[in-house]
């Protein structure tokens, strides 16, 4: 079904193409649960991590699912600051073709940038994080967290704090869990929200959903996309925006906690909560959030390359 | 093409189009030695050297006025010159352009508009320099505006940006008004616009892509008419693209205030849905903006508040637009689609009447820059277009005649094709 088929944006893919990624994640997730974690489904085929933007779990994730499958995996790192123009990217590109790959995985800084690469490229190319534009296998690993912890979409409530507007995991998860029947509200102060935000659901302080949803979602506050400081300061978000322990307890029975990470500690999510152990801590699905990343990109790259 | 270009010319009942009186009427016209030497309905001629143009279906019209170009010569020959400029002008019917001055050296002094003067005697359309109104575009210092009108400088412009100094600003339209000068705006607040890429709205949201608001544009016009009126100064708001903007210059025109404005073809055919391609191409400045705006301006040409339609072609090498949407250069090249575009826009889908239009990019800018342009009248050097607009065709970017590429339009079928264009009394152009 989605052979051959790149992945840059949710809009591009159908119901059934993410019926089919989250029914194959389950198959691929028992594996990791084995003690020798490797089927040699992509023996012989060749994928590029090419990422020009730091990153520590997406790459890792992708590198683990494509080992896991028995793919070769090379690690292509460069940092923004010294690529020229940007002309770089085509050059790194044809550079990677010409050594007859079969697949890229790509993260870059600029908006935009992987549909440009998807353009020049005659292979699939799969979207690791795109300016503020989207991060869709994000998107759907929290789907598939989401469909763990709940087992339904329909009818969730689900709140989005924080960062909406340099977010490009915001955009791909609003998106899909919409797509998916899930109530979305944004929780954002005006400043880090589109001058324009009538017709999305908008709050400004995590006060007002804390209670009512049964997941809350909280963004990383993205200081590196930040040319300006958009937010008066950390006591100010603490105030409105954070997940603390006393917004914790008032949570209701059986909601989660999500975050896309790496998690900046007391501006986004308090210390103590972060570290909370015992009942309380299994609403924190942040781990599992990885552990399931990897089961979802396994069966990307396994739907593409397969 | 070139041993035609010094002959006589004869054009064979063509529909001529007098946007002055906004009337057509069939007829043939007579250029001998580079002059109009006659109209009337039938004109047999003997002399051997004559190229006679069947213009039977085809209009006729003055050759076009573009009151706003980018040559990028001096110092950015690599993506266009004077006369490669002159050439792709003349392809699009244009025979006079008035070119802005952000070149390397910025055109602020005496020499700089005397170099272009010269260099433009040669190339194939009329080129008339507009001038820095700070010295290399600081935004801090007035250049010799008067020296600078005695050595040519049709007008005065920091095109490309705004200037922050209200007080600079508000002197530069005082000393104008003693000069008599022209000062054509470009209106950006820096401060908004910053780090901006496109139209602050849904799409640049969605994309991902920083936003500029049409606040930045709007809170210079503001300024600029309020000085305008305590100046009295005469001036001319380019490539406007706020809804806002237009009806605060409506306003200003009801209560007296000197001030005229013009469009890009650009910005009344685009809205900001057009960058989900992400599509460099649609990277210009002001931003193509919402559909709102553009039916605002469309509005705004239809009932004349809009004055005149300008190219702002801005040439850029592929390097500097084959790029990340941030990393690449503002602009589109414009001057080979300036007719057709608006021609399409306007006329076949607005149903605008074609003199009307024509008007638009011929008399009235011509006016604005107070120049004896956009007429065929006898006795005079022919500047003439002749358009066949029935003809359709899809823009390419390899047929292109400017040394840049750039065009938001390519791939777009428009109507209205330049089948030859005499200026400066010479056939410049002929399309094969």
């Amino acid at each position: 079904m989605l052979r051959k088929k790149s992945i840059i944006d949710i809009d591009s893919l159908s119901m059934e193409d993410i019926g089919l990624i989250l029914s194959n994640a389950d198959s691929f997730l028992e594996i990791s649960g084995r003690d020798v974690k490797k089927v040699p489904t992509l023996r012989g085929k060749t994928i590029v991590n090419l990422f020009f933007e730091p990153s520590t779990r997406t790459k890792t994730s992708f590198e683990i699912a494509a080992k896991r499958l028995s793919a070769d995996i090379i690690n292509f790192s460069s940092s923004t600051s010294s690529v020229k123009k940007g002309e770089s990217v085509i050059d790194t590109l044809k550079t990677i073709l010409s050594m007859k790959v079969d697949l890229i995985i790509i993260r870059h800084s600029d908006s935009g940038t992987v549909k440009m690469v998807d353009r020049f490229v005659n292979i699939p190319v799969i979207n690791a994080g795109d300016g503020k534009y989207q991060h869709p296998t994000q998107a759907l690993l929290d789907l598939y967290t989401i469909k763990k912890r709940f087992g339904k979409f329909k009818g969730l409530k689900a709140a989005i704090i924080g960062d909406f507007i340099n977010s490009r995991v915001a955009k791909s998860d609003i998106s899909l869990l919409e797509k998916m029947g899930v109530n979305v509200t944004i929780v954002s102060p005006t400043m880090l929200l589109p001058e324009d935000f009538s017709g999305m659901n908008v709050k400004h302080c995590i006060d007002d959903v804390i209670e009512e949803s049964d997941i809350i979602y909280v963004l990383r506050m993205q200081l590196e996309r930040h040319d300006r400081k958009f937010y008066p300061s950390t006591m100010e978000y603490n105030r409105f925006l954070s997940l603390n322990m006393d917004r914790l307890l008032k949570m209701k029975s059986g909601s989660i906690v999500m975050h896309p990470g790496p998690v900046n500690r007391g501006v986004e999510i308090t210390d103590e909560v972060m570290d909370i152990g015992g009942e309380l801590g299994k609403k924190i699905a942040i781990e599992q959030q990885v552990t399931y990343g990897v089961a979802i990109r396994m069966a990307i790259l396994y739907l593409i390359l397969g | 093409m070139g041993n035609d270009k010094k002959k006589n010319v004869l054009l064979k009942s063509g529909k001529i189009i007098d946007p002055v009186q906004g009337r057509e009427f069939v007829s043939d016209i007579y250029i001998k030695d580079g002059i109009v030497s006659e109209i009337k309905e039938k004109i047999e001629i003997k002399e051997g050297s004559t190229v006679e143009i069947n213009a039977e279906g085809c209009v006729v019209s003055p050759g076009f006025v573009d009151m706003h170009t980018h040559l990028r010569e001096p110092g950015f020959e690599d993506e266009e010159t004077i006369e490669s400029g002159a050439q792709a002008a003349v392809r699009g019917g244009i025979t006079t352009v008035a070119c802005m001055p952000n070149t390397r050296p910025v055109i602020d002094s005496q020499s700089l508009v005397r170099y272009i003067l010269e260099k433009s005697r040669e190339s194939a359309c009329n080129v008339l320099p507009v001038a820095a109104m700070t010295e290399g575009l600081n935004g801090k210092a007035i250049t010799e505006m008067g020296l600078l009108t005695e050595a040519g400088a049709v007008a005065f412009s920091d095109d490309g940006k705004g200037i922050k100094d209200s007080k600079l600003m508000y002197e530069i339209m005082r000393y104008s008004t003693q000069l008599g000068a022209l000062l054509i705006l470009h209106e950006e607040d820096d401060f908004i616009s910053k780090s901006g890429l496109v139209h602050e709205g849904h799409y640049s949201t969605i994309l991902g892509l920083d936003g500029i608001s049409g606040l930045s544009d709007d809170l210079m016009i503001a300024r600029d008419i309020m000085l305008a009126v305590r100046s009295k100064a005469r001036i001319h708001i380019t490539h406007l693209s706020t809804k806002s903007g237009l009806e605060m210059i409506k306003k200003a025109k009801e209560e007296g205030v000197n001030i005229t404005c013009d469009v890009t073809p650009h910005h009344l055919f685009f809205n900001d849905s057009c960058l989900t391609s992400f599509n460099t191409n649609f990277k210009v400045k002001p931003p193509i903006r919402s559909e709102e705006d553009r039916l605002a301006l469309i509005e705004g040409v239809k009932k004349g508040v809009i004055d005149a339609v300008a190219s702002d072609h801005a040439p850029h090498l592929d390097t500097e637009k084959n790029t990340t949407f941030k990393l690449a250069s503002f602009g589109t090249i414009g001057l080979e689609t300036l007719f057709s575009a608006v021609f399409s826009k306007l006329c076949i889908e607005e149903k605008m009447s074609l003199p009307k239009l024509i008007g638009f990019i011929t008399t009235s800018p011509a006016g604005i820059l107070g120049i004896n342009a956009g007429k065929i009248e006898v006795g005079k050097v022919a500047n003439i277009t002749v358009i066949d607009t029935k003809a359709e065709e899809e823009i390419k970017k390899e047929s292109f005649i400017s040394k840049s590429k750039n065009s938001a339009f390519i791939g777009q079928k428009l109507k209205g094709k330049i089948i030859c264009t005499i200026s400066k009394g010479e056939l410049v152009y002929r399309s094969e």
